[in-house]
């Protein structure tokens, strides 16, 4: 049964991928993508198809999966299911380094916006662990605690930034609080690529060590995980990309804490097993969020964290239910 | 043969050392029962001697050499632990958490082999909860819960097996099977340190008791060695007498104190 639950997700990870591709914002049929795919075409459908529409795909993907697979890694390592990048504050502190840039920046600036959305969330990051460090290190009650705390203060700082920007500087502003692939490009997804490899490799060969921890520190350090070692590496893997992720397509929520959910229902508790597959459907879902985002109520284009939350907010409320 | 020895071990939580320099040694083949109030010390000493609660000052050295020279994973091999409980956060069934037993010889990337999970089914019969193999652990009794866990560090196969209370919330039946098992382990050439509180199933387990009283040994040595009135008037503050049992092992028999004259054990001094 799991297997066919592995090629089902694999099958609407295509799925998404090619509906994305077939039906984008402009009026270009379904044929003449395909003819583009196979080498030919009209070269105004390649500019649209390689320029615009697989790299907006490939950051979605990239973004997706990173967003699971942290918010995963998170859940198992504070040993709370309600653990994900937003929780943490790692999410706010990226989106708010980004809404200030934006509306501070010079015009030319611009480019820069990721940087301050990785400095952000490093701040935030930083500022959790430092609350939540205790005796014997950051425990992960201690963590959840200094994140609720952290978050607060980043939605303050991103509110006050909004109330204070100038209306040209609001839309860009207001893009990074939805969440958005629209300025999605060559260049982003290249830059994302080699950032995010470090981190999701090092988080799927701590996997069994996760569900080890996933028992308490104790009982994971008599099997031979490395607490403190595992614990602080994990969290930075998770935090690098949650960064990364808001850098390049500000804050969307919902997808690191509701796909490591349906993983872990459909293919159990274990995080080795989860994790990898969480980045898999973290990545069909926003793909597929995407593209209801751009197609729902066209020509006009819906935040993509609106998108993934009416997705995700029915699930995370029947979830809750079905568990108390 | 030795093969963990600690000398002079200290250590304990934050500013509180709750272990003083206690010289302490078990050998392979051999089971000894750590004796002593509750907040003695017992568990503290056990997470140093298993290396996941460090030292503070003293060595523990397991097969002659420095825990601290060891690698984590290897000491895990080697040294199986069975924590009074765990985190049930996420809902894990007996065979997914008996399974873990098995991660130290994995390591991050190896799935389970067949001979593993022949292990694993192995160490969940032994404990008896083969029926229950795909039950939650959370829909299991406390008393089962020990036995998964007791199955977990069965499924490590260790060389050294420490014990934090198995039998707290063991029936009679399985107090029983706890010493039978307990027993072939160490027949096996298994080294084992446990904690109990009942004396009757550490005289029948253990080959050798030794009594924690704050934080320091109070007394070690086979029973006939130990055993005394003293022992049980300074230590745990109560009256007590031995009888023999139809076994040949003494029966530690408390004096019920209703009235006043028990109740401060400084007086009784």
């Amino acid at each position: 049964m799991r297997r066919g639950a592995d090629a089902l997700l694999v099958a609407a990870l295509v799925g998404a991928v090619l509906a994305a591709l077939l039906w984008g914002g402009s009026a270009l049929s379904g044929s003449d993508v395909l003819r583009v795919l196979a080498g030919g075409g009209p070269p105004e459908a390649r500019t649209i198809v390689f320029g615009l529409r697989l790299p907006r795909i490939v950051l979605a993907l990239l973004v997706g999966a990173s967003l699971a697979l942290a918010g995963a890694a998170l859940q198992a390592l504070l040993s709370n299911p309600l653990a994900d990048p937003f929780l943490l504050g790692i999410s706010g502190g990226g989106a708010a380094a980004s809404t200030l840039a934006v509306v501070l920046l010079p015009p030319l600036a611009i480019a820069l916006v990721p940087a301050a959305a990785l400095a952000g969330a490093a701040l935030a990051t930083a500022m959790v662990w430092w609350l939540a460090r205790g005796p014997l290190g950051p425990s992960p009650t201690r963590m959840i605690l200094a994140g609720v705390a952290v978050n607060a203060a980043t939605s303050a700082v991103i509110l006050a930034v909004l109330a204070m920007a100038s209306s040209p500087r609001l839309p860009g502003a207001l893009a990074v609080t939805m969440g958005s692939f629209a300025s999605a490009s060559t260049e982003a997804v290249a830059w994302l690529v080699p950032y995010i490899l470090l981190p999701a490799a090092l988080l799927l060969h701590h996997g069994r060590d996760l569900g080890l921890l996933a028992t308490g520190e104790e009982s994971a350090a008599a099997l031979g995980v490395d607490v403190g070692v595992v614990r602080r590496r994990v969290f930075l893997a998770a935090a690098m990309l949650c960064a990364g992720a808001v850098a390049f397509a500000g804050v969307i929520g919902f997808v690191g804490l509701v796909t490591p959910h349906i993983c872990r229902l459909v293919f159990g508790q274990q995080p080795r097993r989860v994790l990898p597959r969480a980045a898999l459907a973290g990545a069909a879902l926003t793909v597929l969020g995407d593209l209801v985002a751009r197609r729902a109520l066209a020509p006009v284009e819906l935040p993509v964290g609106v998108v993934t939350a009416v997705l995700g907010v029915p699930f995370f409320v029947v979830l809750l239910r079905r568990s108390s | 043969m030795t093969l963990l020895r600690a000398r002079a071990l200290s250590g304990g939580y934050g500013r509180d050392t709750i272990v003083h320099e206690v010289d302490f040694q078990v050998s392979a083949g051999e089971c000894v029962a750590l004796m002593g109030p509750n907040g003695a010390g017992k568990s503290t000493l056990l997470r140093l001697l298993a290396g996941i609660l460090p030292v503070r000052s003293g060595v523990v050295e397991l097969d002659g050499q420095p825990l601290a020279a060891w690698r984590r994973r290897d000491v895990a091999r080697t040294v199986g632990f069975v924590p009074q409980l765990v985190n049930l956060a996420f809902p894990v069934t007996v065979h997914e958490l008996v399974e873990q037993g098995r991660a130290p010889h994995l390591g991050p990337w190896r799935p389970p082999t067949r001979r593993d999970h022949e292990i694993v089914d192995a160490a969940i019969a032994r404990v008896g909860l083969a029926a229950r193999r795909q039950a939650s652990v959370a829909s299991l009794s406390g008393g089962e819960r020990q036995r998964v866990l007791l199955a977990r560090a069965l499924a490590s196969e260790p060389r050294l097996l420490l014990l934090d209370e198995p039998a707290a919330a063991l029936d009679i039946r399985h107090q029983l099977d706890l010493v039978e098992i307990v027993r072939t382990l160490a027949g096996s050439g298994v080294g084992i340190v446990l904690i109990a509180h009942d004396w009757q199933l550490a005289l029948r387990v253990a080959d050798r008791l030794v009594v924690i009283h704050h934080g320091r040994v109070w007394a070690a040595g086979a029973a006939g060695e130990i055993l005394s009135a003293r022992l049980f008037r300074e230590v745990f503050g109560v009256e007590a007498e031995f009888l023999n049992g139809p076994d040949g092992l003494p029966v530690v028999v408390p004096r019920l104190t209703l009235g006043d004259a028990g109740l401060d054990p400084a007086a009784a001094l």
